[in-house]
């Protein structure tokens, strides 16, 4: 059994250019494992290449060459549960909250023997317990990002994607849901691939930060974040992490544009 | 209002009460025509034509909707086709459904499809342009099936077109029904209209006409509207 949840290898992936006639290339053969358990963030720029990455990880979006892998907990390729928080809650506002976590527990074909108490730990668990009967509209962006968070989780995924999922909200609520991710972290432990242009939101909440460069987009760096967790926000070495981090981004994207 | 009631009265002071009758005279008629309970039976046959006209042109325009909004192969066929049956003459059908059906319900009934089921496949087929991509991706990463995405995500959002068609449909297939029933159908409202026409009795017409119509915007008041309020009670929920 594969100690790895994720494994991509060489993976390519085209855009037709303005024009149409050409193509560029957004991904260019891009290799990276993630074990299963750890917590994996991408930091890059705006438009490097992150979210499509996850999207082709989800299914969603095709590529062109290369492999991409997802290994279930029982070792079969089939049966693999992806969880994904996007950017936006993406809820299904007509249902209920509880619906909503139900919808995803049918669509994964879970026996609904276990829904009950599954919509109550996850929704528990992200601090929303007793709004199982509210619709979507009523919550919040927070609450509502929140929901979607619970949902990607009830499935108990092998992967869990989370596609810059705070960056739609309000900085004080944004802080708010970095730190309670970090404790609904200690209760679930899915592997989790996080996508973001923070380096402070990479280096806080993250055990593994590959850092991603431009058109194409590469990894050029991959490192571990040794500081235990659950962390402070204010942890003076995750500021000095930070600052190493951004020097060195800017070195690599200067020498890119000589 | 009280002014257009008074212009009326006025008006009908000039004429006999057979071609014009007066605001009370008119409620005599009604009160008049509801005093024999085959009334009661007419409205019903009426009435049960338009409900089986509505339901089969809802049931027919959204299928035919939604699968056009599903494949392009299927839009581009019937796009065509829904244009003609939009122009084409409604009172075409009205006749031609007399002369292939004969003096039957199916008459009306199938002039109330054929006309109405066209305006519902548009709006539907609008709505499917509206949907949410990014809603049916997360479906797609959630391993939704069809049946599924249908039930949960794509019919829901093609609600609003639903109750909008829903809505129009029903005005105009009652109007359709009156018109059909006129040419043919035995017993219902239209062929009451027919008879006091040929009587020559405008009074006992609008009788007919006015009581019908409150009867509608009755049902379109506390049947239709309050089913679209439950409906869509989550859109009030919404917060600033």
């Amino acid at each position: 059994m594969s100690l790895n949840a994720v494994e991509i290898e060489s993976l390519s992936k085209m855009f037709p250019a303005a024009g149409g006639l050409s193509r560029f290339t957004v991904l260019e053969s891009l290799t990276l494992r993630i074990e299963r358990g750890t917590f994996a963030s991408i930091v890059g720029p705006s438009g490097c290449g992150k979210s499509t990455l996850l999207n082709i990880i989800a299914g969603i979006e095709a590529h062109d060459s290369g492999q991409v892998r997802i290994i279930a907990q029982n070792g079969t390729k089939s049966a693999a549960r992806i969880g994904y928080v996007f950017q936006s809650p993406r809820l299904l506002n007509w249902l209920t909250v509880e619906d909503n976590i139900r919808f995803a527990l049918e669509a994964q074909n879970i026996g609904k023997v276990s829904w009950d108490e599954r919509v109550k730990k996850y929704l528990d668990m992200v601090g929303l317990a007793g709004q199982e009967h509210n619709y979507p509209l009523k919550l919040s962006g927070g609450m509502q990002q929140r929901v979607a968070i619970a949902r990607a989780l009830a499935i108990e995924p092998d992967i869990l994607l989370m596609d810059e999922p705070f960056s739609h909200l309000d900085e004080i609520t944004a802080r708010k849901m970095r730190v309670d991710l970090m404790h609904i972290l200690k209760h679930a432990q899915p592997t989790i691939l996080f996508v973001t242009h923070s380096l402070r939101e990479a280096v806080f909440l993250s055990e593994e930060v590959y850092m991603m460069s431009v058109k194409p987009a590469r990894i050029f760096k991959h490192l571990r974040v040794d500081i235990p967790r659950p962390r402070e926000p204010e942890d003076p070495r995750l500021f000095d992490l930070e600052k190493d981090l951004v020097r060195e981004f800017f070195s690599v994207l200067e020498k890119d544009q000589q | 209002m009280i002014g257009l009631l008074l212009l009326w009265q006025v008006v009908s002071l000039f004429f006999l009460a057979t071609f014009l009758p007066s605001p009370a005279e008119l409620l005599t008629r009604v009160a008049e025509i509801f005093s024999n309970p085959s009334a009661y039976l007419i409205v019903g046959k009426t009435f049960e034509r338009i409900l089986v006209g509505l339901v089969l042109s809802m049931l027919i325009g959204a299928a035919i909707g939604l699968v056009m909004g599903m494949r392009r192969a299927v839009a581009s066929f019937f796009d065509s086709w829904i244009m003609v049956l939009l122009t084409f003459p409604a009172i075409s059908w009205a006749f031609l459904s007399v002369l292939w059906f004969g003096i039957s319900d199916l008459a009306p009934i199938f002039t109330i499809v054929l006309i109405v089921f066209p305006y519902v496949t548009m709006n539907v087929w609008e709505g499917t342009k509206a949907m949410d991509k990014e809603l049916t991706d997360m479906a797609t990463v959630f391993r939704a099936n069809r049946l599924l995405l249908l039930r949960k995500v794509l019919i829901p959002q093609l609600m609003p077109y639903i109750f909008s068609s829903l809505r129009i449909s029903f005005a105009l297939s009652w109007k359709i029904a009156l018109v059909s029933e006129a040419f043919g159908a035995g017993l219902g409202v239209g062929r009451e209209l027919t008879y006091w026409f040929q009587s020559l009795r405008a009074d006992m017409m609008l009788g007919w006409g006015v009581s019908f119509m409150v009867l509608m915007v009755l049902i379109d008041l506390l049947v239709l509207r309050r089913w679209e309020q439950r409906v869509f009670s989550w859109r009030q929920a919404a917060v600033a």
